[in-house]
């Protein structure tokens, strides 16, 4: 068992994940990773294609459980409870941890409705058109869209489609937002505007994300936990995880090193 | 780029002019294939057309009407009865009685043959009809509308072996005009005449010398007989010429009758009962088809005019022409002279007319009375069933419907089927009717009282009529009522089953674990797919078996206290929907699961994401987007049912029902059902109206596919 991961600050853990296995059928996909997700930091999973970060990421919120042969083994401990346990109610996990995907994915219905949809599911009671401003400005797409809430989602950009699905994830206040990839398909201007939103995000909420992009993961991360794919079983592994600005300037490992130095390959 | 990848040292591509050459041939091969899609989509096209026009060419066409008594015959006989009931009526045989009555009263008005008013124009004024004054020259030639013509009828090969009635007729063209006008009639121009004298030599060839003889010494052919028949029109100037004929010498035996012209004509070319026949119109067409049947080629003589006179007193002094419009309301149903025409004095009309059995009456209301069935109003036709049909019948109808609530249609249509008794004896097809018209009007022409009509076999009328085993009254009302029936029941069983089928198959089943169940689902899913290709009889079985067998008290609702008295047993509306539900529910399963299969898994992830359960995911998402697909399903699974006759047979639909189905318990039957029963009847018109039956089919089925394209249209816009 190997313990890459090192808690270091304060101590406050939104996240615990202790020699978590992930499978998909009979193949592991992810191997023995263990992690402590530091209470509103910004955390960035790097690592190259197909070593299972989108994986882990899932194992979060329990999205693998989805997936038809999909299964965690370990335990994710959140507040102490670990999120597998036989009496935790997926569902639960999900309102409480929210997530934004790779691919863009709003609901094909009117902006107004992709936000509301989610909060009306969760049995919010208040003003319902505060709150869709209220979501929609903190993902900084009010303006942008504030004259057509009744018009469809899919009528939107790709990089404005992706700030709806923020939107509409921040709308359920969970605790903590996972985001895979969320910039890919954006434009430099609109990607250093979602990074801007994660910092203003990361005063309330705890978030992982997902990135191939080093100067992002740099830039924007308070945390980096880096995975490789292991040769022999083909399956990911976290190679090593600790504070983004000694991860980049002083890897502990030579596999960090040469990846964030580019040598990787 | 390595090394190896370099092309030319491990193969080579086609350059320059081979690959120009090489492009080409690959395009042609496109072009084949493209061709033969075409081809095959003409051939698809063609066939549909084939089809179509079959149908259609069934639907509409021409039908030869015969009638077990003559519609006009009724309308006169109604006319001359509210003539003869009028207050204020007189009649009389005697026309000197008439015109004595006239004379003095300005208010009176009659009418008379053309002779009696000759004899008493100081007394009485003749009035114009139409505009025209009666005269010998307006007569003969039609123009005033109150003549008719005056013929004998016989043939050469009568006339020639039995000289008797060759020497008659030549005496008769000979003398008539001697004794016309003391009959009563106008004698006609010597032109007539003359045109008369030449058929009757060109008939009896070189024998004409020899008859003209005998004409001069009828004694000679006192060795034959004379046998007259005919219009009683002709009659008194026939008797007379027969009369002179004696006196002439004649001793051979005379028999001569008044039929009227139409039996005299069978009589003289069907029966050949008489050797020579009187007639007030000249010989149609079928009647001289009936002679020549009997090889007997009618030659025709005019002989006279016969004219009638309308006349008023002298004293009169508004009245000077009428319209035969305003001469039918003078004589029938108007009260007082202003009832007809404004400008006449408010006075009551007095009427005066010959009696009843002269032949002048019947002359003036066949004249005059010539309306249509269809043009009467409702109270006369119901008149004319009052006449006709029984009492009890009478009371029959009033209780379905008071005659007095009924529209004039529907009034004429009873007539028409119950005193006319109008059947459609022969039927054409829609190609035919077009282009083979003079035909199909020779072979009317040859049935007695029968009449061509255009007739479009679907109908208003045969949407709302029910079953009848007389194909023209015979509608659809309780096929397309079991059908929609039928088929609402299916699409409310199967719909949701089905896709409740579906959302567990691809929802819910593809997240079991076990492994013991995944296996069981898959058998599920196999089995279904399946269940779609079996034949469409087996689900008959299995419905006959279970639906109207195993739980009979259930489809028969009996259980439920509500059954049909006229059906104990399971044949039901229900045990047929539930039969088509099965049989259409792994069509619905299948098109719903790939409808939902086409739902982007980012919907399911995004919802689940939100923290929703599976079940609002579906709900809210996988369903809506599912929809359009499971709409098109249903329009299969639909058209499907709708045309499906096989099951139906076997749980047993009736075949012969005319009780609209009222709930779900009732018997029935079904369109396509009514359809092949009515193909399969021996009489061509029943294949007519299964033609009607298949449009009434194919135009339901388009209906409710568009009703359903439209809401799915509408779904997918709302997505989008
Ligand atoms: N639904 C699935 N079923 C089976 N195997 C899967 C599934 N999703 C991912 N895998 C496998 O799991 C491994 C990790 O995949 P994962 O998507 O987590 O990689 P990733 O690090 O997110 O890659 P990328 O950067 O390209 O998104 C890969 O070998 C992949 O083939
Ligand atoms: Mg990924």
């Amino acid at each position: 068992m190997s313990t890459t991961g090192v808690p270091t600050s304060n101590g406050k853990y939104a996240l615990e994940l202790q020699d978590v296995h992930c499978y998909y059928g009979s193949f592991r996909a992810v191997k023995d990773v263990n992690l402590k997700l530091h209470d509103k930091k910004i955390t960035a999973f790097i690592g190259p294609s197909g070593c299972g970060k989108s994986t882990v990421l899932r194992a979060l919120n329990r999205m693998n459980d989805l997936i038809p042969g999909g299964r965690v083994e370990g335990r994710i401990l959140l507040r102490g409870k670990n999120l597998y346990d036989q009496d935790v109610d997926p569902v639960e996990v999900r309102r409480r941890i929210g997530m934004v995907f790779q691919k863009p994915n709003p609901f094909p219905k009117s902006i107004f409705d992709n936000i509301a949809w989610g909060a009306k599911i969760n049995g919010f009671k208040g003003n319902m058109k505060e709150l869709v401003e209220q979501s929609l400005r903190s993902a900084a797409l009010w303006d942008e869209v504030k004259d057509k809430l009744d018009q469809s989602g899919l009528g939107l950009s790709g990089g404005q489609q992706q700030r709806l699905c923020i939107a509409r994830a921040i709308a359920t206040q969970p605790e903590i937002i996972l985001m895979d990839e969320p910039c890919s398909a954006l434009d430099p201007i609109a990607t250093l505007k979602i990074e801007d939103l994660m910092r203003e995000l990361v005063k309330n909420y705890t978030i992982v994300i997902v990135t191939h992009n080093m100067q992002q993961a740099a830039r924007a991360s308070d945390y980096t936990a880096y995975y490789l794919m292991d040769r022999s079983d083909r399956a990911g592994e976290l190679v090593e995880y600790g504070e983004t600005d000694q991860l980049f300037t002083n890897p502990k490992d030579k596999r960090t090193e040469d990846y964030i130095t580019g040598r990787f390959g | 780029m390595s090394q190896d990848l370099q092309p030319g040292n491990i193969g080579s591509y086609p350059e320059d002019n081979d690959l120009k050459k090489f492009i080409d041939n690959r395009k042609r091969g496109g072009l084949l294939w493209r061709l033969s899609f075409q081809l095959a989509t003409l051939i698809a096209i063609l066939a549909l057309l084939a089809l179509l026009y079959n149908i259609f060419n069934g639907a509409f066409g021409y039908v030869a009407l015969q009638n077990k008594v003559d519609p006009n015959a009724l309308v006169l006989a109604m006319e001359e009865d509210q003539m003869l009931s009028s207050p204020k009526t007189v009649s009389s045989e005697d026309d000197n009685e008439l015109v004595k009555r006239i004379e003095n009263n300005p208010n009176a008005i009659g009418f008379f043959g053309y002779a009696y008013y000759n004899d008493n124009t100081d007394k009485l004024k003749l009035v114009s009809v139409e505009g025209q004054t009666p005269s010998r020259e307006t007569a003969e030639s039609g123009e005033y509308p109150l003549a008719r013509p005056l013929f004998i009828y016989s043939a050469a090969d009568v006339m020639q072996e039995n000289r008797a009635i060759g020497a008659f007729i030549d005496y008769y063209l000979t003398n008539v005009n001697t004794v016309i006008e003391d009959v009563g009639y106008f004698p006609i121009s010597d032109e007539l005449l003359n045109g008369a004298t030449t058929s009757w030599s060109e008939a009896v060839g070189d024998q004409a010398e020899a008859l003209q003889s005998y004409a001069a010494n009828p004694a000679d052919v006192s060795d034959h007989d004379i046998r007259i028949s005919g219009s009683s029109t002709v009659y008194p100037l026939t008797r007379q010429m027969a009369i002179q004929f004696r006196r002439a010498g004649f001793q051979g035996g005379l028999d001569l009758q008044q039929t009227g012209t139409t039996a005299g004509f069978r009589a003289f070319c069907e029966d050949m009962t008489a050797d020579i026949t009187n007639a007030s119109r000249p010989i149609t067409r079928a009647e001289s088809e009936a002679c020549g049947d009997k090889k007997r080629t009618p030659v025709e003589f005019r002989v006279g005019t016969d004219a009638l006179a309308i006349a008023v007193s002298s004293k009169n002094t508004f009245l000077e022409n009428v319209t035969k419009d305003e001469l039918r309301q003078i004589f029938t149903t108007a009260e007082t002279w202003s009832d007809v025409n404004p400008a006449w004095p408010n006075e009551p009309i007095e009427r005066f007319i010959p009696g009843a059995d002269s032949g002048t009456l019947d002359f003036f209301a066949e004249t005059v009375f010539n309306r249509k069935l269809p043009e009467l109003t409702e109270s006369e036709l119901v008149k004319i069933l009052e006449a006709n049909i029984s009492t009890g019948l009478m009371r029959r109808y009033e209780a379905e419907k008071p005659l007095a609530e009924r529209s004039q249609a529907e009034l004429v249509d009873l007539v028409l089927e119950r005193v006319v008794e109008q059947k459609v004896v022969g039927s054409w097809k829609f190609t035919e009717s077009l282009f083979n018209r003079t035909k199909i009007e020779e072979e009317v022409a040859r049935i007695p009282q029968g009449e061509l009509q255009w007739r479009s076999w679907i109908s208003p009328k045969f949407l709302i009529t029910p079953q009848s085993s007389t194909p023209e009254l015979a509608g659809v009302r309780t096929a397309l009522f079991g059908t929609l029936w039928v088929i609402a029941i299916t699409i409310l069983v199967a719909l949701p089953i089905g896709v409740g089928a579906a959302i567990y198959l691809e929802e819910y089943a593809v997240m079991v674990a076990n492994p013991i169940l995944r296996r069981v689902n898959a058998i599920i899913q196999t089995n279904i797919n399946n269940l779609a290709g079996v034949p469409s009889i087996i689900y008959g079985i299995l419905g006959l078996a279970i639906f109207v067998r195993a739980i009979e008290p259930i489809t028969s609702g009996t259980l439920f206290g509500i059954s049909d008295p006229t059906t104990a047993n399971g044949r039901t509306i229900i045990s047929a929907s539930f039969t088509l539900a099965l049989l259409i529910l792994p069509l619905i399963i299948i098109n719903a699961q790939e409808a939902i299969r086409a739902v982007p898994n980012s919907l399911r992830q995004a919802g689940m994401g939100l923290g929703a359960t599976r079940w609002q995911t579906i709900w809210s998402h996988v369903l809506p987007n599912a929809i359009p697909g499971i709409l098109t399903g249903n329009i299969l699974a639909m058209s499907r049912a709708i045309g499906e006759t096989a099951p139906l047979v076997v749980i047993g639909a009736s075949t012969f029902i005319t009780v609209d189905p009222t709930s779900p318990f009732s018997k029935f039957t079904v369109l396509p059902i009514q359809i092949y029963q009515w193909v399969s009847r021996p009489q061509p018109e029943f294949r007519n109206i299964a033609a009607a039956a298949i449009i009434v089919l194919l135009i339901l089925l388009l209906t409710l596919n568009a009703s359903a394209v439209i809401l799915r249209n509408r779904y997918s816009r709302r997505l989008s």
